[in-house]
């Protein structure tokens, strides 16, 4: 395995650099997965039969801490790089686990909110309206679920093998990932629930 | 300790908490929908762009120009798929 040293570790090998690309390819996916989800979702907002409206349900205060939680971690998940990068392993496992203890506290802060709706009687089957917003909502907090498991093994398997090309690649593919989580959710944030507060 | 935290990434953190706090302004001040809404889509396209550029490392490699399309791609039917179906079902003009 070539392995080109004026690269940074995660991109020196040939198989690296495309692995890179083809991530990037997914995410443009994603990108329209959930573009789908924000189209049925203008649509559907205020079909709102008989069930309450995204006004009445949406509490401004689990909402702040759910994008602090997520801004947050991904700066930390940025800083990991930046850290795997110089070579630090330590700072970067260090890093890494604190983005997903902030990702597990905002999944725990919307699990919260999820039990809040369905107490105000916002569950999938109420209306238009909410079965798009927990679809939505969900499939964004699936990713974040998905994302923890998939960061924890990455975990487990630097402290096994250390920094190598292909360890410091997943890595970084995860960092990928988890910032294009917290793109997702900024827009979430942004017209859904400030949007629906306004 | 110092090196661990670079200028970049903790300023581009800083800035993505501002636009955060302005993006707020919709919820505790009395505006109208026009007005609130641009805010809401000049912050969180923003937003995007910071993550993009600062923490994804878009634009650092020879592959660049690849992900650079891609991304805006994946942008550009994002939007026509959000602003067709505006158009067809809720501005009516289909």
């Amino acid at each position: 395995m070539k392995v080109d040293q004026s690269l940074p570790l995660e991109y020196g090998t040939e198989q690296n650099q495309m692995n890179i690309l083809g991530f990037w390819i997914f995410l443009g996916a994603e990108i329209m997965l959930f573009a789908t989800l924000f189209a049925s979702y203008f649509t559907l907002e205020h079909r709102i039969g008989s069930g309450p409206s995204g006004a009445e349900i949406f509490e401004i205060t689990p909402v702040l801490i759910e994008t602090f939680l997520l801004l947050t971690s991904s700066f930390t998940i940025g800083l990991a790089i930046h850290a795997m990068r110089l070579g630090r392993q330590k700072a970067m496992m260090g890093f890494l686990a604190v983005t997903l203890l902030l990702g597990l506290a905002f999944l725990g802060v919307e699990i919260y909110e999820f039990i809040h709706y369905y107490h105000v009687g916002a569950t999938l089957q109420t209306s238009a309206f909410t079965a798009i917003l927990l679809t939505t909502l969900g499939t964004h907090g699936a990713h974040v679920t998905l994302g923890l498991f998939w960061g924890l093994f990455i975990l487990i398997q630097i402290k096994k093998r250390g920094l190598t090309p292909a360890t410091a690649n997943k890595s970084f593919i995860f960092s990928l990932y988890w910032h294009f989580l917290d793109v997702v959710w900024i827009f979430i944030f942004s017209f859904i629930y400030l949007k629906g507060m306004m | 300790m110092r090196e661990l935290f670079p200028m970049k990434q903790v300023m581009g953190f800083v800035f993505s908490l501002l636009l955060t706090v302005i993006a707020l302004a919709v919820y505790f001040l009395d505006m109208s929908f026009a007005t609130g809404i641009t805010i809401l889509l000049v912050t969180a396209f923003i937003q995007a762009t910071v993550q993009l550029v600062v923490f994804m490392h878009a634009g650092e490699t020879e592959d660049k120009a690849s992900i650079y399309s891609n991304a805006f791609f994946g942008i550009l039917l994002a939007v026509i798929i959000v602003l067709g179906t505006l158009l067809t079902m809720i501005w009516d003009m289909g």
